[in-house]
């Protein structure tokens, strides 16, 4: 089963900005979130997500993470 | 709520009978804490192994937790966290021995873990006012092994071969001590039931069968078939038999207490 990157997005406090503390890479949705949480476990975070990288469209760029996220994923 | 129990009026039976929970499940999460770490580094990937680690730690500081509960029974837990030889070690069988692959590891993770959750669950919900306090957040930080076991024992399961065969294996064996240590009916189990402690054995063993019921089907376990071993030791509450010597002196944290300078 391939495994997919998963980026990991955080805030500490109720109304701080949402900001991306890193990735993890994972075979489904349940362990990516397990493994953000154990992996990115430092703070007490008010919340996590995790997004699945390829699920993030780039808007103004042709190059870099998310669009070969993209690209990766018509393979 | 129902009221909480009131531990100064229990018989020396039910204050036994207490005492052997306790141990049997704060005994059950060091021994788990152990089987996790030796995965910390060999497991299949970096971000796996650094939530073995996570869960390590979690077992552990669940099983601190439960050792201390012996305090409002005016019991010392150091003797045993720290002394005790390994054939009095009350932990569940299935934690008796070195998971040999990785498919043993991820059916602990489901099948045992989810036993003593199980078992928390019931405690959580019973008349012991300091587990009602501090068992909650430890079902909470449960609630991500539980994912990862089950999206790990579906992996697995659908890879079909080897790695489903070894996850069957590891479940055959795991399930008749768990069902035993689960659906335990004995004089010192009844004992619990009947003031509140804990639920009564078969609605236990009804919420464990439902927990995993699906995820054992998956390697062709019917979950409601399999029976209990009947190799059961009643002072320490657990299928007969006691975990290997070594992991035994790591919980007890033998080399490193050698090293304490009082």
């Amino acid at each position: 089963m391939r495994e997919s990157v998963y980026d990991v997005f955080t805030r500490k406090e109720r109304g701080d900005r949402l900001q991306h503390v890193g990735y993890v890479d994972a075979f489904d949705d349940e362990t990516a979130k397990v493994y953000a949480w154990t992996t990115y476990s430092e703070e007490k975070w008010f919340e996590m997500c995790v997004v699945k990288r390829v699920n993030v469209l780039p808007v103004n760029r042709t190059d870099g993470l998310f669009v070969e996220a993209q690209d990766s994923s018509h393979d | 709520m129902i009221d909480a129990l009131d531990l100064s009026t229990l018989s020396d039976d039910q204050r036994d009978a207490l005492v052997r929970l306790i141990v049997t499940l704060a005994d059950s999460k060091r021994l788990m804490g152990i089987r996790y770490s030796d995965w910390t580094l060999g497991a299949p990937s970096i971000e796996t192994g650094v939530s073995m680690a996570s869960m390590t730690q979690d077992e552990w500081g669940h099983a601190r937790l439960l050792y201390a509960m012996l305090k409002t029974l005016d019991i010392d837990p150091a003797p045993f966290e720290y002394e005790r030889s390994g054939d009095k070690f009350a932990s569940l069988s299935a934690l008796d021995r070195e998971p040999s692959d990785w498919a043993a590891v991820v059916a602990l993770m489901v099948l045992a873990d989810g036993a003593l959750s199980t078992m928390l669950r019931s405690l959580a919900q019973g008349t012991l006012e300091q587990a009602r306090r501090r068992v909650p957040k430890m079902l909470a930080e449960e609630q991500y092994h539980m994912s990862m076991g089950s999206a790990w024992y579906r992996r697995l399961a659908d890879s079909g071969g080897e790695s489903r065969r070894l996850l069957a294996v590891a479940t055959e064996n795991m399930l008749p001590g768990l069902i035993a240590w689960l659906g335990v009916d004995d004089a010192a189990a009844r004992s619990m039931v009947a003031i509140g402690v804990l639920d009564s054995a078969e609605d236990r063993l009804a919420l464990y069968r439902d927990e995993v019921r699906e995820v054992v089907a998956l390697v062709g376990w019917d979950i409601d078939t399999v029976l209990g071993t009947s190799e059961w030791d009643e002072v320490r509450g657990r299928a007969v038999g006691r975990p290997d010597e070594e992991a035994c002196e790591r919980a007890r944290g033998d080399r490193n207490r050698a090293l304490l300078v009082e």
